[in-house]
């Protein structure tokens, strides 16, 4: 199935990424050829209930040091008196 | 007398312990046949000449004031650019880190350092490890030593390169599914994909955290399992990182096959290889059943969709780890943005290449509402039915065997254009990386073209000693040399 542009807009919009109207037709019709590739997966599905997700073990939660602040900073875009530097948090929703 | 650089990473170091040798003879004749190959191959995105000397000027220095040599002591090492060096820039071969300076170092990498090893630069990737050829890289090409109008394969395509062309005798790189065993089969060497757990992740910058893996790239398989010996083991800052302590791989490398039970998959023959390959491949198996291996056929028929499952859960947890590139923490940010969301959408729009946005899109979709079940939900239930199916082979045989690619090395340029198609490329390492087994490629012969093919051997979790001791003993029998032609150069590199 090729995916029509509405929805490649749509997951873009959940993705955080604006594509041109280039790239939104390229995607159209190579995600859609991966997609149909996917579906395969149909004919493997086993009636058999999968098997409980294997969690890493936790770790013991102990403070310790953690990284500079002006280590991290240094690599910030934009930072100003210890603090990460951002446009004004308004409008959105409107990918 | 071999130039040093010519040299393997287990002599080179036995040679400097002993004073043989000393650490800045191994980089100056590293750094002066890297000078010789890099206009040719290009596996580097940066190489650090002046540290690496100076560096290995200290390692004499204290190596005469006797200290006790590293098990790596003077031996060069190609890092891929995601894994993390303190002080050091980090792309991940993407311009969304152009400018990034790496805070800490990754545990593998500290590890490789305290062994004595001598970091000689930063190696070109697909950006963000996702591809199978390099090409997507955002900074440069690299080429196939065996034949540069060829891919080196990927994602680790520039530590693979810079091993075959002679470089370095060791390369670091990450295999999410696939990414250090095919770069290596590309290029005539060997790479190691060790179980999930056995290395640390911490400073290993994300794709898709249930399949990473660091893993080392060498010419033999003997200096790849000296340098997963250096580099495994438990790591507090990783809370995924097996608690069970490191082997000595070495210790039962030459032990041989005989007795070992090799698992063939039946579904091999269904999975469109190449007649070289396949010709090849049942050659490899010859060899090892002459080597006193007993070949047993085994099934498992999910083993088929690993592509579709690994498409799946890896774009999904890509999707969820390249969230954190948003503009605001680190990395590139857009000029200008009107707001936060503006900010997130242009950064990211911006930095990110296509086959990354692809795979965010891809993942997204998978784990969209209206479609999770349907894709990331379906493709957990066929994992666990490939688990319980090579689960069941492995209660019958020690080792499953099969080729590593379907193919020797694609022309550059060939795939780009269809995704699909570059995926498919992946279809014999993208099992081991969904069950977390522990993998080798180990070069197994050449196709009618002259390009070096590669046999892959998976293991029990953990079994990475059983892996590496039947590569070894596969390598002995093939007799292989590292040795690429550079085809296409005006003319081949001197020394």
């Amino acid at each position: 199935m090729a995916l029509n542009l509405d929805e490649v807009r749509k997951i873009a919009s959940l993705a955080r990424l604006r594509l041109s109207p280039e790239e939104e037709r390229l995607f159209a019709g190579q995600l859609g050829d991966v997609v149909d590739y996917i579906d395969q997966l149909a004919r493997y599905e086993s009636a058999d209930p999968p098997a409980a997700v294997a969690l890493a073990p936790e770790a013991d939660d102990i403070p310790g040091p953690s990284m500079p602040r002006e280590l991290f900073l240094a690599n910030a875009p934009s930072a100003l008196d210890g603090f990460l530097l951002v446009p004004v948090v308004k409008g959105g929703g409107d990918a | 007398m071999p130039e040093p650089w010519e040299l393997g990473a287990e002599e080179i170091a036995r040679r400097v312990a002993a004073r043989e040798l000393s650490a800045a003879e191994v980089v100056d004749s590293a750094l002066a046949r890297t000078a010789r190959v890099e206009p040719l191959v290009g596996a580097y995105l940066a190489v650090y000449d002046e540290e690496a000397r100076e560096r290995a000027a200290e390692l004499d220095r204290r190596l005469a004031a006797g200290e006790r040599a590293g098990r790596l002591a003077g031996v060069p090492v190609a890092l891929k650019d995601n894994l993390n060096l303190a002080g050091k820039p980090l792309t991940c071969g993407s311009r969304i880190l152009a400018g990034y300076v790496a805070p800490y170092t990754a545990t593998a990498v500290e590890r490789l350092l305290a062994a004595g090893a001598v970091v000689l630069g930063r190696a070109n990737m697909d950006e963000f490890a996702m591809g199978s050829s390099t090409e997507n890289s955002a900074y440069r090409r690299t080429r196939n030593p065996w034949d540069l109008a060829r891919v080196p394969g990927g994602s680790s395509g520039g530590p693979a390169a810079a091993v075959a062309a002679g470089s370095a005798p060791l390369g670091f790189g990450s295999d999410t599914g696939g990414s250090v065993r095919q770069p290596a089969a590309m290029c005539g060497v060997v790479g190691v994909k060790p179980t999930w757990g056995r290395v640390s992740r911490h400073g290993l910058v994300a794709f898709a955290s249930s399949t990473d893996q660091i893993g080392p790239l060498a010419r033999g398989v003997r200096d790849a399992a000296l340098a997963l010996a250096v580099t495994a083991g438990p790591d507090p800052r990783d809370s995924t990182c097996a608690a069970r302590p490191a082997e000595d791989y070495l210790e039962s490398i030459e032990e041989g096959v005989r007795g070992l039970r090799v698992g063939v998959l039946r579904e091999i023959d269904a999975a469109g290889l190449g007649a070289a390959a396949r010709a090849n491949w049942r050659a490899a198996l010859e060899l090892l059943a002459r080597a006193g291996a007993e070949p047993v056929e085994v099934s498992a028929p999910s083993v088929s969709a690993a592509i579709a499952v690994y498409y799946v859960i890896a774009t999904s947890e890509a999707s969820a780890n390249l969230a954190r590139f948003d503009g605001v923490r680190y990395g590139r940010r857009a000029a200008d943005a009107e707001s936060l969301l503006d900010l997130y959408l242009r950064s990211r729009s911006e930095g990110f290449g296509t086959e990354v946005k692809r795979r965010i899109m891809l993942g997204t979709f998978a784990l969209s509402s209206g479609y999770y079940e349907a894709y990331y939900g379906r493709a957990r239930g066929v994992l666990e039915g490939m688990r319980r199916q090579v689960e069941a082979a492995f209660e019958r045989v020690d080792l499953l065997a099969t080729p590593t690619a379907p193919t020797g090395a694609f022309a550059l340029g060939e795939k780009v254009d269809d995704p699909l198609a570059m995926y498919l490329s992946d279809a014999f390492t993208t099992p081991a990386s969904l069950l977390g087994l522990p993998a080798v490629a180990v070069p197994s012969g050449f196709d009618e073209e002259g390009l070096p093919l590669s046999l892959q051997l998976m293991g029990r979790p953990f079994d990475e000693a059983t892996v590496l001791r039947a590569a070894r003993a596969f390598e002995r029998e093939a007799g292989w040399r590292v040795a690429p032609g550079f085809r296409g150069a005006a003319a081949a590199p001197a020394g």
